[in-house]
């Protein structure tokens, strides 16, 4: 790994010292790994990873292991639907990052049960612990409704969320609108000091798949409903370093980071260096006004059918995924002092030579 | 006519199919959503637009008075729920299985019954536009006197992810807690199909489970994935039950033979094809068949396509006809759209299964003394058991 945050442990602006305990849940995951070899690598000595009973945490035994961690890695089974192990779990952490989260789920009550009530339960032990500084939830950029921003705009913290998210049909925008929405709550009427983060699309060695902003394969061939838009891509390191960096920094509550890298590639030019670094594949292009049209018809006709086609593509989905919008990262690097330590090139490359292992 | 009030208790993934098929009904609303979790019973309420939410039930019944609850929480609860429902003179619709076992659906039916009101299982397999098909022509006579044969198949995909992968690592999960374990809470569509046809009470019941080797693999002792299931009834007709989590393609069938004819009814599919009893001759035995099959299997597509533009081929269609008739058997004052001796008999086989692969060892592979096996054979069988009981009432 190429990172290397620009602030050290015990530096003033770091909220907490090496000895404190930080609890990571979803530490097993994609990006939680990440976060706890980049907190390991910054000095920090008392990380406490919540797993899931059934997740498989090898790669975080034998990380610690190969680093000369041993110890420092406290791994905890437990499910955060158990309040008692949610307050064993938040039992003197002085910092908390927030990851695990229902990602897949299809079905809207298990994707809420899975980050709702969840969260709400570690909100819960957090308040009852009483020792806690920062809970960093770590969100999505799903959650926001550029439905009434005109095309080409800017994309960032200032935006709505979505109001009813339940009308895209969207198990996990859902759950994540709902998962912000409780945090803020708690915070607001229980002083639970939070930092919300929104990664775009983060990719990397780990997960494979071609974002449904690029596109989608359900029917047959790949559809390219990206084209020109900007695919708000961020590489895991880089994500990572960001969501540890909003746990440590002073004077971020109650603050929202929406995390994207630098020199985003249209979706266009990602698919043609997919295709050139990876495999090759038939894909057609569908224009933003017929794929808006068809998303139309579609929502329409799921309406009308009480549901006979579930409505999966709706105009909603249409301006979350397929416009063309920008993104900004200026307040990550202003109030956190981030840069991506891996640039778009290089995270690419990567990306593409993994993708090339696992054909 | 009057609007019934509907409520729903245990906010689950089952709930939303619910939800959905109760909103494509007239003269029904849901007015209330009940969960022991408050937040999973608000976001219920507010995706489907129902204006109570609550966390208790009796508050529930005191404020909302639903003339009808259906009861989609974890098996474990159902009777409890459903007895509270009918004590406070609620009409009640019980996702499968309909409890933990026969015993527990007795009380509930006689409960029922004491209070003149109705109860049924969530068994809305049987209620698909193929099975309708198939019951209509069972009444009609194309199979002749009646089973003389069936075979049941229920396929299950365990996987690493989701609800099978949250079960396989969780040593705590709700479903190890079942008598059945895994199977308690998936066979029972599968057995309902099969005690739809049987005439006689007692039907004498062999099983055999075990532990796929892929479970094996993982780790896995406990859960069962593959079972196998012996049915007789008298001198007349026989079954096979067959749960598998490993078998491809993944089976959601039902086949039944009478004396004249046959049908193979595939739920997946929506398609059902009926099997002639008389054989051609010579070589036309050959060359006939194939070709109406394909007509049949033409026409199953016909009545697929026709149905969905018209607008009824929701992939929920079963439950939505079983929650009609339920409606209509309540404000009609007629008996439920599935017999009660059919639920009972359901939970009784289930019974009979569980309790015979209950009675495993680890080590024993085969009762040799219930079956005409050898030793032989049973080599390399590990952790199994046949065992040989009958089911009384």
């Amino acid at each position: 790994m190429s990172y290397r945050l620009q602030q050290p442990v015990g530096k003033p602006d770091f909220i907490v010292a090496a000895e404190d305990p930080i609890l990571i849940t979803g530490a097993t995951g994609f990006i939680g790994l990440r976060v706890v070899e980049q907190l390991l690598s910054l000095g920090f000595r008392n990380l406490r990873c919540l797993a899931r009973p059934w997740s498989n945490a090898t790669k975080l035994d034998v990380f610690s292991n190969s680093k000369g961690d041993r110890g420092r890695i406290q791994v905890i089974r437990g499910n955060l639907l158990s309040r008692e192990d949610c307050a064993t779990a938040a039992k003197d952490v002085k910092v908390i990052y927030h990851l695990a989260a229902a990602r897949g789920e299809k079905s809207v009550p298990d994707a809420f049960m899975n980050s709702v009530v969840t969260t709400r339960n570690l909100m819960e032990a957090c308040i009852l612990a009483g020792c806690l500084r920062r809970f960093v939830n770590v969100s999505s950029f799903a959650v926001y409704s550029n439905a009434q921003r005109t095309r080409g705009r800017i994309l960032d913290e200032s935006c709505p969320t979505e109001k009813n998210p339940h009308t895209l049909a969207d198990a996990y925008c859902f759950a994540k609108v709902k998962q912000d929405e409780i945090v803020e709550k708690y915070g607001e009427k229980y002083g639970v000091p939070y930092v919300i983060v929104r990664p775009g699309y983060v990719y990397g060695p780990g997960n494979l798949g071609i974002s449904g902003r690029v596109g989608i394969g359900s029917f047959g061939i790949f559809l390219h409903l990206g084209g020109s838009n900007p695919i708000p891509f961020s590489y895991v390191d880089n994500c990572a370093n960001a969501i540890v960096l909003a746990g440590l920094r002073k004077g971020v509550e109650r603050q929202i980071f929406n995390i994207i890298d630098d020199d985003l590639p249209s979706s266009r030019k990602f698919l043609r260096l997919y295709k050139k670094n990876v495999r090759w594949f038939p894909s057609l292009y569908v224009p933003p006004a017929l794929s808006y049209g068809l998303c139309y018809l579609w929502e329409r006709y799921s309406v009308w059918s009480h549901g006979q086609l579930a409505p999966v593509f709706n105009r909603k989905k249409w301006h979350n995924y397929w416009k063309k919008m920008r993104y900004s990262n200026q307040k990550l690097k202003d109030r956190l002092g981030w840069t991506p330590s891996v640039p778009t090139s290089e995270g690419l490359r990567r990306y593409f030579e993994a993708c090339r292992t696992e054909e | 006519m009057k609007t019934l009030k509907i409520a729903i208790v245990g906010c689950g993934k089952i709930a939303d199919s619910h939800a959905a098929q109760i909103g494509r009904i007239r003269e029904c609303e849901i007015v209330a959503g009940c969960d022991t979790e408050p937040l999973m019973a608000q976001q219920f309420c507010e995706r489907f637009g129902v204006k109570r939410s609550f966390s208790d039930l009796a508050q529930m019944f005191a404020e909302v008075a639903p003339d009808v609850v259906h009861v989609t929480t974890p098996p474990k609860s159902h009777f409890a729920v459903a007895k509270s429902c009918l004590e406070s003179g609620c009409h009640v619709y019980v996702e499968k299985p309909f409890a933990l076992n026969e015993e527990e659906a007795r009380t509930m039916i006689t409960m029922a019954r004491e209070r003149g009101l109705n109860i049924t299982a969530g068994h809305d397999d049987q209620f698909g536009h193929a099975a309708r098909r198939m019951r209509a022509l069972v009444q009609s006579g194309f199979l002749g006197d009646g089973p003389v044969h069936m075979e049941s198949y229920y396929g299950y995909a365990l996987g690493h992810t989701g609800y099978a992968g949250a079960l396989l690592g969780d040593p705590r999960h709700w479903v190890r807690r079942l008598p059945g374990k895994l199977l308690h809470n998936i066979i029972s569509h599968g057995i309902a199909r099969i005690a739809e046809f049987l005439t006689t009470e007692s039907p004498r019941i062999i099983a055999w489970g075990f532990t796929s080797p892929m479970l094996r693999r993982m780790g896995e002792s406990e859960i069962i994935d593959e079972l196998r299931v012996l049915i007789r009834e008298g001198e007349s007709a026989t079954a096979y039950f067959t749960f598998s989590s490993q078998m491809r393609p993944l089976l959601h069938q039902f086949r039944l033979y009478g004396s004249k004819n046959g049908l193979v009814l595939d739920q997946d599919q929506e398609t059902l094809i009926k099997l002639r009893g008389d054989h051609l001759k010579s070589y036309l035995e050959k060359f006939v068949p194939p070709v109406s099959f394909a007509m049949q299997y033409l026409g199953n597509l016909k009545t697929n396509l026709y149905t969905f533009l018209r607008n009824d081929f929701h992939m929920k269609s079963g439950m939505k006809y079983l929650i009609e008739s339920f409606y209509r058997s309540i404000r009609e004052g007629t008996p439920p759209p599935i017999p009660y001796r059919e639920i009972l008999l359901t939970a009784r086989i289930m019974d009979a299964i569980f309790e015979q692969i209950a009675r495993r060892e680890p080590g024993i592979s085969i009762d040799v003394s219930t079956i005409n096996m050898t030793a032989e054979d049973s080599a390399g069988v590990d952790r199994a058991i046949v065992a040989n009981s009958r089911v009384t009432s």
